[in-house]
């Protein structure tokens, strides 16, 4: 009876087997490390429906698992995946292992009929002068959240669309004051090194990496540590997405990337209203994300793969993306009335915040190949080291400047925006 | 009738004596009263630990994302609401990928007992030469970190043709779980005294015989518990699962990694329907556990 009953497990099992259809065939494989979240990933395999050119197969990832399998298909020569949409920072590994084709033909055949944004086409060469190892898919960025309730303790004479940091830090006392709670939100537990990096030291500092360690950093440091915190939400280092305790009342302002602001817009619009970073004593730092869309040499239906990037990047496929994911087009013509109001909410922010006059876009890291996160950590910890742990200031910098010279030296990256260009590695001033 | 009535009979006891003893007996009586519920508020507190968990996910993956993110949390899914659930249930791929998931887990299971039971049985029973480098050597296949394999392990199963395959991943997780199974098992047939074999062939079994109708089935308990933990991992390994499929993944790597960048309600509905079928299964496989419990009890 024993024996009996792992039998027909065993028999079972092969049953299963049999019946699980092997699908394969002549569908369109795209490997993403975006929309990897399962709701993400069905809205996108919506828009993906519309393709003509064949069945797409949307297979969400993680970087370290693509990048894996990539290196796998090459060395083997047999591919299964025909396009990948990655960060730009994911691209530099794949630039340095030989795996991507040059896309320069297709783009141009797509310029023919819609207007690619020319300074991510430019970011797509990866510093080569042609070529083309992806091309832009879209483009996201940070900005603030507020719910309307906060707005009553906006300092007085403040511009919500032009707040300056110790305006913010000012807003935070005041809610905390009147509310009893801290009520500034920042996802310490999520993407809060571009916090770091491309809203903090460029905002104060003008730089993100050559001004370290200067009198700007410190004072900044010194902003975050004494005017600024105080008044955040300490549960913040468990706090990956904002929209959650924004939705929950947890806290009434948050700083966040706008996908992961986005489920606070779309269901309650009403409450929510979307607002640029505030800017510092140099400007008003931000950081646009750009996606790109690349072919492997081992892409099974190049051809097809090809057909899909036109698809991607047609004004209608885009604005389907704008409006489910809240990703932003990288093509001109896209059709942006008749947003849903969170959608819209949130577009006005970005496009304030890019146009305001005192912008300065903060690209990611560039250059550092596969130890792109080490830079993460490096920020992270001087912040923590400051914050938290109550270290000197000068000498945290001091230190942690030592660590990312190193780290530009090895890797040979020369400076990024917004620091100036650099011949041969950047260096921390 | 004569004589002494039990009355007036001389007590055996003084009434202290009886005292002191009634008074014996209500603290022995307590005490393993006292004993005794301990052990049921024991098992109860063990019960809350492994149950409230599952409540709170089940409760929360039946309730509307409005009050999964109000707190203090219901105990109860009122208003009852299936919509997480059901877009869990409607995404696309993801009843596949549970097909998937079970497919993997069954067959993992099967490769991998119908590997430990010989393997075990002849580390536990034989001396051989190298016994103990091979003992050695399974369980430092354990301790290697699977990750520095990543790229040469895809290359070889997309040279075998084996890539994005169910049945190639059951192997590799059975791979995964061979060490451990093989010396759980070897140590459940080392626990079968040697003297039943012994007994099972002078009654005239053969060797095989023996093991057959004597050994295995006193070691099925055990080996149940091998098949679980085969079985458990298998369901809840991510790694390989993401490097080695593309179109058949199985239910981890297709929600399990990326639960945790969605919102509440959504890690819910997910975690409630990571943990249903493995409740099914371990559901159905606990008679040999409890087999082995009775055992010891007996």
């Amino acid at each position: 009876m024993k024996r009996g009953h792992f039998l027909l497990l065993a028999f079972v099992a092969v049953l299963l087997i049999a019946g699980t259809v092997f699908a394969q065939g002549d569908t369109i494989t795209f490997l993403s490390t975006q929309f990897n979240v399962v709701e993400e990933a069905e809205k996108a395999r919506a828009i993906l429906a519309a393709f003509e050119g064949g069945a797409v197969e949307f297979v969400g990832s993680e970087e370290a698992a693509m990048i894996d399998l990539l290196k796998a298909e090459a060395q083997t020569g047999a591919g299964t995946v025909d396009v990948i949409g990655a960060l730009h920072g994911t691209f530099p590994t794949l630039v340095n292992e030989d795996l991507m084709f040059d896309l320069t033909e297709l783009l141009a055949s797509i310029e023919e009929g819609t207007d690619v944004n020319d300074a991510f086409v430019q970011l797509g060469r990866m510093g080569t002068e042609d070529y083309q190892y992806y091309i832009p898919w879209m483009q996201a960025t940070y900005t603030m959240a507020a719910h309307k309730d906060a707005l009553q303790y906006l300092p007085e004479g403040a511009d919500i669309n032009a707040l300056t940091w110790a305006q913010l830090a000012e807003w935070g006392k005041a809610m905390q004051e009147a509310t009893g709670e801290p009520q500034l939100g920042f996802p310490v537990k999520g993407l809060f090194n571009r916090f770091l990096q491309g809203y903090a030291f460029p905002s104060f500092t003008g730089g993100m990496v050559t001004k370290f360690k200067s009198e700007a950093a410190v004072e900044m440091m010194r902003f975050l540590r004494d005017d600024l915190w105080p008044y955040v939400n300490p549960e913040s280092i468990n706090y990956d997405f904002m929209n959650g305790p924004l939705l929950s009342g947890e806290v009434m302002v948050a700083f966040d990337h706008v996908a992961r602001l986005k489920p606070a817009f779309d269901e309650r619009p009403q409450d929510f209203i979307a607002f640029p970073t505030p800017a510092g004593p140099a400007g008003r730092g931000f950081m646009p994300v750009v996606v790109g869309l690349g072919i492997p040499f081992t892409s099974p239906d190049p051809e097809g793969a090809e057909a899909l990037i036109r698809f991607m990047l047609s004004p209608e496929t885009q604005g389907a993306v704008l409006r489910d994911l809240g990703f932003y087009p990288v093509v001109s013509g896209v059709d942006t009335s008749n947003l849903p109001e969170g959608v819209a909410i949130q577009l006005g922010a970005v496009e304030a915040l890019a146009n305001s006059p005192d912008a300065i876009p903060a690209l990611l890291p560039v250059g550092l190949g596969a130890r792109g996160g080490e830079i993460n950590e490096i920020f992270r910890n001087a912040f923590d080291r400051v914050v938290n742990k109550g270290e000197d200031i000068q000498t945290v910098l001091n230190e942690e400047a030592a660590t990312l010279q190193t780290l530009l030296d090895e890797t040979g990256a020369a400076c990024w925006p917004p620091d100036a260009p650099s011949e041969g590695a950047c260096q921390v001033e | 009738m004569t004589g002494r009535t039990y009355e007036q009979s001389k007590p055996l006891m003084t009434p202290a004596q009886t005292a002191a003893l009634d008074a014996q007996r209500r603290r022995a009586r307590l005490g393993h009263n006292l004993r005794r519920g301990s052990i049921y508020a024991l098992a109860v507190l063990l019960a809350i630990w492994i149950l409230l968990p599952i409540w709170l996910i089940t409760t929360m993956a039946f309730s509307t994302p409005t009050d999964v993110r109000a707190f203090p949390k219901h105990f109860f899914p009122i208003p009852f609401s299936t919509q997480t659930l059901d877009f869990f249930l409607n995404t696309q791929g993801i009843l596949n990928s549970t097909l998937n998931s079970l497919v993997v887990a069954l067959l993992a299971l099967v490769i991998s007992t119908v590997l430990a039971i010989p393997a075990g049985y002849a580390i536990a029973r034989y001396l051989f030469p190298g016994r103990d480098a091979i003992r050695l050597g399974i369980l430092s296949v354990r301790a290697f970190p699977i990750v520095v394999l990543a790229v040469p392990l895809a290359v070889v199963f997309i040279r075998l043709g084996m890539f994005d395959k169910v049945h190639s991943l059951a192997m590799m997780h059975a791979a995964l779980t061979l060490p451990t199974t093989i010396l759980v098992v070897a140590s459940v047939f080392t626990s079968v005294p040697r003297e039943f074999e012994e007994a099972a062939q002078i009654f005239g079994c053969t060797r095989m015989q023996a093991f057959w109708r004597v050994v295995l089935p006193l070691a099925v308990p055990g080996i149940a518990a091998a098949a679980i933990l085969t079985f458990v991992l298998s369901w809840n390994e991510v790694f390989a699962a993401i490097l080695l499929t593309i179109s058949n993944r199985t239910l981890p790597a297709q929600i399990l990694y990326t639960l945790d960048k969605s919102g509440d309600p959504f890690k819910f509905a997910g975690g409630f329907f990571m943990l249903v079928p493995s409740l099914i299964f371990i559901f159905f496989i606990r008679r040999y556990l409890f087999n082995m419990w009775g055992q010891i009890t007996k």
